[in-house]
């Protein structure tokens, strides 16, 4: 499989990036990363935060090599893309995809089924997965980064 | 209208998963299910007493005499590795493979939950089925919450579960607490913790006395 496969399944659409459109993606999975750790807020919110900057940095990598997910199962598709640009592993997306399941479960019932514990995990994954992104973006994209 | 049938065959669940009948319950003692159970259902891996003990909820005693009439039997294979002994499936029995589909198809949702769950039974103090599974209102496509109390961190949940998810064809939801916050939190009076422990659980590691004792403990402190 490679994302050339993917774009045959009809599960990625051919897309044209920029410099300006990586930065805004990386700015905003940052500030995601700052705000998730607000004191104050819940666990839920605080792993949804989290969640959101893991899946922005995951977001870049496909648009850096001219793609992205269609909209269905969009965010599941975002994370499983990972195995072919960053070669993520497959603990961390199994790990990646198990909070995406664990964010879609929020109805009141249950707003407490996430714990700090959780949390920590959540924004551990999402600070190393910026570091590979950058990492990955600086090695195969190096003119999409402003730096 | 073509029918896919799902790999293995689900056995409903009946009350808790002790009392559930099942065609290996009708067939074998509880020990000796526990041990098939957990060593069949992991055959390249390899156990000792202690886990056997606690992923089966028996004695030592009634483990140990049914490892030796395995072993015998040459169903199971015992090795000693430094000072420990450690239990396997033996590939080389002459009905291995039949041993294996048997626990395969035989097995309800606790059975495979607690099977997935069995390498991390000794970090896990508490392990249980909540919501609509535990209290038997599921439709076959429920998702399926676990609350999982011990020192494991959710990402080792979750990779143990995604084999089970496959073989249940159900989304499994787990929700992991280190037990210093999960005692922390049930003293706060926390909203979902109450809900959890006050509905229908199905244990998977652990019981009911070591649940009161986890939340107890925190309430003498």
């Amino acid at each position: 499989m490679s994302l050339r496969d993917w774009l045959k399944n009809g599960w990625l659409i051919e897309h044209q990036t920029s410099t300006q459109e990586i930065e805004d993606l990386l700015s905003v999975a940052d500030r995601d990363l700052d705000n998730c750790q607000t004191a104050g807020l819940s666990p839920d919110w605080k792993l949804n935060i989290a969640y959101n900057a893991a899946l922005l940095m995951a977001t870049a990598a496909p648009a850096a090599a001219g793609y992205r997910a269609t909209r269905d199962a969009h965010h599941y598709r975002v994370i499983q893309s990972l195995a072919y640009t960053i070669k993520a592993d497959a603990r961390l997306i199994t790990q990646l995809d198990g909070f995406r399941k664990k964010r879609n479960i929020s109805d009141y019932e249950r707003a407490g089924v996430v714990s700090d514990q959780e949390v920590k995990e959540m924004v551990i994954l999402a600070e190393n997965l910026r570091a590979s992104v950058i990492k990955w973006l600086r090695t195969n994209y190096p003119k999409l980064l402003q730096e | 209208m073509t029918t896919v049938t799902k790999k293995g065959t689900i056995v409903p669940i009946m009350g808790t998963i002790t009392e559930s009948y099942n065609l290996s319950a009708a067939l074998f003692g509880k020990t000796r299910r526990a041990v098939l159970s957990l060593l069949y259902s992991h055959a390249d891996e390899s156990f000792y007493l202690r886990q056997i003990a606690r992923f089966s909820g028996t004695g030592h005693g009634a483990i140990q005499r049914e490892l030796k009439h395995l072993s015998a039997a040459g169903i199971i294979r015992r090795t000693v590795r430094g000072k420990q002994v450690y239990y396997q499936a033996n590939p080389e029995c002459p009905i291995f493979t039949e041993l294996r589909s048997f626990v395969a198809k035989t097995s309800g949702i606790g059975d495979i939950l607690r099977s997935a769950l069995s390498p991390l039974v000794d970090k896990i103090s508490i392990a249980l089925i909540y919501g609509s599974v535990a209290h038997g209102s599921e439709y076959q496509s429920s998702d399926v919450d676990i609350l999982v109390v011990g020192e494991v961190t959710f990402a080792e949940v979750v990779e143990r579960l995604g084999p089970a998810q496959e073989t249940l064809g159900r989304e499994i939801n787990p929700t992991v607490y280190p037990p210093a916050e999960f005692k922390s939190k049930i003293a706060k009076g926390h909203h979902f913790l109450k809900a959890v422990l006050s509905g229908s659980k199905i244990y998977l590691i652990g019981d009911e006395h070591e649940l009161a004792r986890l939340v107890e403990k925190r309430l003498a402190d």
